[in-house]
């Protein structure tokens, strides 16, 4: 297993963590919020929803934006 | 109309009337007072994080989203001092649990005001179908557009732009204001978020530099290089970002 092996494996982990906890957050009451739960949370403030809205346009830009 | 918030006591009890009254006898700021208010804008995480990513997109060769992350950032520090100036009862310095996410005097719900009259479902299905076709339009005509190209570049940031203008005023629809969420399962949450973020820049700073690629410490953006580069993988990396965008704007 070579450095790009590991890195992929890295980002791999990251999402499939994510979809776990997700998926153990809508499935039981085991005291872990749902994602949505969580954004809504964090968007009740502007400085939060601001924030959480820049980060979705600035991958947008990033990745097709000169 | 008095706002939702203003008939409710702030975090030290007080009710509206008390409010008035310690607002009339309140002495006027000094000036130095004044700086340290508009100074404290900068003082949000929010405003750090997005200054940091000003930075740090600006010296990847990227002037065109650092100078736009600029702008957002020291606008919303801006709006945030302006709001704590205005009292506590206003914008972000409200307490969550007020809902009051931005100004409702645009005719917009605020986040704990439920609207009333038809059925939410029937009145919002035009909409939704409407925002479907015009999602997959956009998504098809933009991805057409070759990546980091000015019509790409237009049809990005202008979507961008409507999207960040709309949420800065508030949500768009009544929404329950959740309550305090608990901290275990947030921390996780965040943890894990801290763990991409941190593998991401890892492997950004084992490149040969930060604008050359590296094979063996690919970023996202290298991995999905190759899917970019169709048509298809374009309209439907766009599609993506669109529901994705969809769903933040309706929390």
């Amino acid at each position: 297993m070579n450095a790009h092996d590991v890195t992929v494996l890295g980002y791999l982990v990251v999402l499939l963590a994510g979809v776990l906890l997700e998926l153990i957050a809508v499935r039981r009451r085991s005291g872990i919020p749902p994602l949505g739960e969580v954004f809504t949370r964090i968007m009740r403030t502007r400085t939060g929803r601001v924030g959480v809205l820049v980060a979705w346009a600035w991958i947008g830009v990033h990745f097709f934006a000169r | 109309m008095r706002g939702v918030a203003d008939d409710k006591p702030d975090r030290d009890g007080a009710g509206p009337d008390e409010r008035a009254v310690a607002r009339a006898t309140a002495a006027p700021p000094d000036r130095s007072s004044s700086a340290i208010t508009a100074m404290s804008g900068f003082r949000e995480p929010i405003v750090v994080i997005l200054l940091l990513t000003a930075f740090f997109t600006a010296v990847s060769g990227r002037s065109v989203d650092g100078v736009l992350l600029l702008v957002v950032a020291v606008s919303l520090a801006w709006d945030s001092a302006r709001s704590r100036r205005a009292g506590p009862q206003r914008g972000d310095a409200a307490p969550a649990s007020a809902g009051t996410a931005g100004p409702p005097a645009d005719g917009r719900p605020s986040a704990g005001q439920r609207p009333t009259g038809r059925p939410l479902l029937r009145r919002r299905l035009p909409l939704v179908i409407a925002g479907l076709v015009l999602g997959v339009l956009y998504a098809a005509v933009a991805g057409s557009f070759t990546r980091y190209s000015w019509p790409a570049t237009a049809a990005v940031i202008s979507l961008a732009a409507v999207v960040v203008v709309a949420g800065w005023r508030g949500p768009l629809r009544y929404r329950p204001v959740p309550g305090r969420l608990p901290l275990p399962g947030s921390a996780l949450w965040a943890g894990l978020l801290a763990a991409g973020g941190l593998w991401e820049l890892a492997s950004l700073f084992q490149q040969p530099s930060l604008t050359t690629t590296s094979y063996g410490h690919p970023t996202i953006s290298a991995l999905t290089d190759p899917l970019l580069t169709s048509h298809a993988g374009r309209s439907v990396a766009i599609g993506i970002w669109l529901m994705i965008g969809w769903f933040l704007v309706d929390r």
